[in-house]
């Protein structure tokens, strides 16, 4: 198994090169049956890098600890499920995974274009095959995952206990979709730079994978901070870490691409803006890579450190050298007559929008990599954390979310006075009214009354959207409500789709701000049963159960859990201690609901057990982060829904892009 | 030039009441902090790279003495501001998480903040060069693409569309 992984490795790479040559040559001498050629090439490629894949896992699955990555991040005692995730918890596996995606998304839009975009499309799969051929080249010559060891141990060493957890099964996967998928858009993005066709065909064609990329980013981004919270034990999330950086700042900037390219969908303006931003999302993921396996900034993520820093960087300085050399080089084809009329606009909303998304990522990275820099120019080390990125973050957030509720209500190139009034009255209201009860309520932090004042805000401006669209139906076509209501999205899938994302980042945002500023925390030391109170909750310690197995021992406190008097639930945090890597770990219990969790960690156990050390954290509304999350997951299901007069929009777009088809074939749209 | 000038005043305005926004969530001298707040302001010396606060593995040899440590100060009337300088007196300022606010650590503040003011200047000076007055009343609307609609004539001009085709 070992040589075939590494044969089809080899062939994947050489494959690789044959595309580009046979898809270059193809599109500049006229010859379709080369780039069908290409095409194929790439097909075998994914086919021959899948064998690699199924190999490592066999080599996972059976234990074949003759193989280096098998023993060193797996064992025979590890749950069978983790020895399939184990793929991933490696260096040389995360890449193979990464290479494993990219060649399936290149097969795919290689097949979606076989007919499409005839000529920018060989030009694209080019690209997407430059991008493998990186990454083919470090599986093959820098980071093997078939590597045999000279001596063959008993056992393995085990996967990483943090990494035994069901949400890292589905986080890296996530993420690295996310991030993979942002090659296509931005491989058609550098074919339109390449061909000259600067059209907004290359947009049109991709957006579905670059809100692909942008679902799977948010999910990864998601499923990481649920990992965070169940597993690290320390009552929040998200840590502001350098990997969740440099996840969160892809995210950020396609984002920022996803509502720009909408300007020039409709004014056929911000053409650079837009090539720059797909460009820019793309170097994102590839510097998240770098900053995971370099080592040159420190992590929480260990997990994959290695000597790649060098290669990731020059491949990071290779993409930004030559397309931002293609930019300039096409700067004057790209000017486009722009026009702007006023600054209430919808045209300026989103202008706005992309200088505050891409604000905060300037601001994240600005932070994540100052330390170098400080390290650099002064000689000293310094650590820039959480109160940097809240306090820089947190302003810049409260005025996306503002102009979160201000776009979508201003129609494009300008809005009266009178319109203005007539849109914003109730949702100003709305806002005010919820800032003012909060007050009421007792809250006096300013960010708070504010998150909240513009979350309510933000709400109101969507439900005066859905209920003029409601309206509308109503009285033409005397719909009742909710049939309308589920009419108009479906008719209008992109747009209410996009609302629904709106509603799903307010609510999260409020789950933000509500579990960042009002935790509770208490530490308490107590025996056998003894209670103590954690804000409303009375919390009695009954007892430890202890347990052995081949894998880890585990240490389980029960406690039961009381409001009122009254028994609510009985809550088992444990400590555990996996045996193969000599590791302590605790695994927390949570008590969720949609007012706040209830958080328990085993903090610490006296000799003979009697007396045990609980760390309690009561966070509010921390559920409405995930199901924000679980609303957005859904807005993007709805936007990504095929449309059949987004396919005509398309096919029109792309006959107009490429009137004569270099295949010979006629030009059908859609993705 | 007016409303240039105006944007632009638009903008700084909004740049310093979010650096101000910004200045506020520091620590102040005055009040008495939470040993939460305290740990939130030190990066733990283990190597995991998380503050003290947010470390959380049970046998850690920095975060746990250090909480401690913490709490004592705190009880001792000490502020959040004087027990973060006794660290920094210890450990120098890596032990810090947020850079401080004077010398070249400066520019890690005010960077941000200046490239937002920046990229707003521009979108005011490009959007000047792209101005133009407006020749039509706002209500009618442009040409559509497949799924905008913003206001009722739109919307009722998208409805009869949505019936053509069997809505």
């Amino acid at each position: 198994m070992p040589d075939l992984g590494r044969l089809a490795l080899a062939i994947a790479l050489l494959l690789a090169f044959y595309s580009i040559g046979a898809n270059v040559f193809g599109a500049r001498r006229r010859r379709p049956e080369f780039i069908a050629s290409a095409r194929h090439a790439l097909w075998a490629m994914c086919a021959m890098v899948t064998i690699a894949v199924v190999a490592l896992w066999t080599g996972l699955l059976s234990s074949d600890f003759s193989l280096e990555y098998v023993a060193s991040y797996s064992s025979t005692t590890l749950p069978t499920v983790y020895k399939f995730t184990a793929l991933w918890g490696g260096q040389q596996g995360s890449l193979l995974l990464w290479t494993w995606l990219l060649s399936i998304f290149t097969s795919v839009a290689a097949y979606q274009h076989r007919r499409r975009n005839p000529e920018i499309a060989p030009y694209a799969m080019a690209v997407l095959a430059g991008v493998a051929i990186f990454f083919l080249g470090m599986l093959n010559f820098v980071t093997r995952p078939f590597d045999l060891l000279p001596v063959i141990p008993a056992q393995g060493t085990d996967l990483n206990p943090l990494l035994q957890n069901y949400w890292m099964a589905i986080h890296p996967p996530s993420l690295y979709t996310g991030y993979v998928s942002a090659t296509v858009p931005f491989a058609f993005g550098a074919a339109a730079l390449m061909t000259g066709k600067l059209d907004d065909s290359w947009i049109r064609s991709t957006r579905r994978w670059a809100i692909f990329s942008w679902f799977f980013l948010t999910l990864g981004n998601l499923f990481g901070a649920r990992w965070a919270y169940e597993v690290l034990g320390w009552g929040g999330y998200w840590a502001w870490d350098p990997v969740e950086n440099a996840a969160f700042m892809p995210w950020l900037v396609m984002t920022a691409y996803l509502h720009s390219v909408m300007i020039q969908e409709r004014k056929d303006m911000l053409k650079v803006w837009n090539l720059a931003l797909i460009g820019l999302a793309f170097s994102l993921t590839i510097f998240g890579t770098f900053i995971t396996r370099s080592g040159v900034i420190s992590s929480v993520h260990s997990f994959t450190q290695s000597g790649l820093g060098p290669y990731f960087l020059s491949f990071l300085v290779l993409i930004v050298a030559a397309y931002t050399g293609l930019l300039i080089f096409r700067a004057r084809e790209l000017r486009s007559p722009a026009e702007f009329e006023s600054y209430l606009s919808r045209e300026a909303a989103f202008l706005f929008n992309n200088l505050m998304l891409i604000g905060i990522a300037f601001a994240v990275f600005w932070g994540t990599i100052f330390p170098v820099l400080s390290e650099a120019v002064r000689g000293v080390k310094i650590t820039v954390g959480p109160p940097f990125f809240n306090s820089v973050a947190g302003p810049l957030a409260l005025g996306l979310i503002f102009l979160m509720g201000v776009g979508p209500l201003i129609a494009w190139r300008r809005t009266t006075a009178s319109n203005l009034v007539k849109s914003f009255t109730a949702p100003a209201i709305t806002g005010v009214a919820t800032g003012v009860v909060a007050l009421a309520a007792g809250l006096r932090t300013w960010y708070v009354l504010t998150a909240f004042s513009l979350a309510a805000f933000v709400l109101g401006t969507v439900v005066v959207e859905f209920r003029r669209g409601v309206g509308a139906r109503r009285h033409m076509l005397a719909e009742p409500a909710p049939r309308a209501l589920v009419n108009l999205v479906a008719k209008n899938n992109r747009r209410y789709g996009g609302y629904i994302i709106h509603i799903g980042v307010i609510v999260a945002f409020v789950g933000i701000v509500g579990s960042s500023f009002f935790k509770t925390e208490v530490k308490k030391s107590v025996r056998e049963g003894q209670s103590f109170t954690v804000g409303a909750y009375q919390l009695r310690y009954l007892g430890l159960s202890e347990s052995d197995t081949a894998h880890m021992e585990s240490a389980t406190a029960r406690i039961e859990v009381s409001r009122n008097g009254r028994v609510v639930t009985e809550m088992a945090p444990a400590k555990l201690f996996y045996k193969r890597e000599q590791q302590p770990a605790t695994k927390v219990a949570i008590r969720s609901t949609p007012f706040a969790d209830l958080y328990i960690v085993l903090a610490g156990l006296d000799e003979n057990g009697n007396q045990a050390t609980f760390e309690v954290f009561l966070t509010p509304l921390v559920f409405w982060l995930w199901a924000g999350g679980l609303l957005m997951a859904i807005g993007t299901v709805v936007v990504m829904w095929p449309n059949v007069r987004e396919r005509a929009a398309i096919a029109a777009a792309v006959r107009r892009a490429a009137p004569v088809a270099i295949t010979g074939e006629p030009a059908p749209g859609g993705d | 030039m007016r409303a240039r000038m105006t944007g632009v005043l638009a903008i700084v305005s909004l740049a310093i009441v979010l650096s101000l926004a910004a200045a506020r969530t520091l620590p102040s001298a005055a009040e008495r902090p939470s040993e939460e707040q305290v740990a939130q302001g030190l990066t733990c010396q283990c190597g995991c790279g998380l503050t003290v606060a947010n470390c959380n593995m049970p046998t850690c040899s920095f975060s746990v003495p250090t909480r401690h440590q913490i709490q004592d100060m705190i009880d001792h009337g000490k502020s959040q501001v004087e027990i973060i300088a006794f660290y920094r007196h210890k450990f120098g300022e890596k032990v810090l998480s947020a850079p401080t606010t004077q010398g070249f650590n400066l520019l890690a503040w005010i960077t941000p903040f200046a490239a937002l003011l920046a990229g707003g200047v521009l979108i005011v000076f490009t959007a000047r060069r792209w101005h133009r007055e407006p020749d039509s009343p706002p209500s009618q609307p442009a040409p559509a693409a497949p799924d905008e609609n913003s206001f009722d004539p739109e919307l009722r001009r998208k409805l009869a569309e949505d019936l053509r085709k069997g809505g």
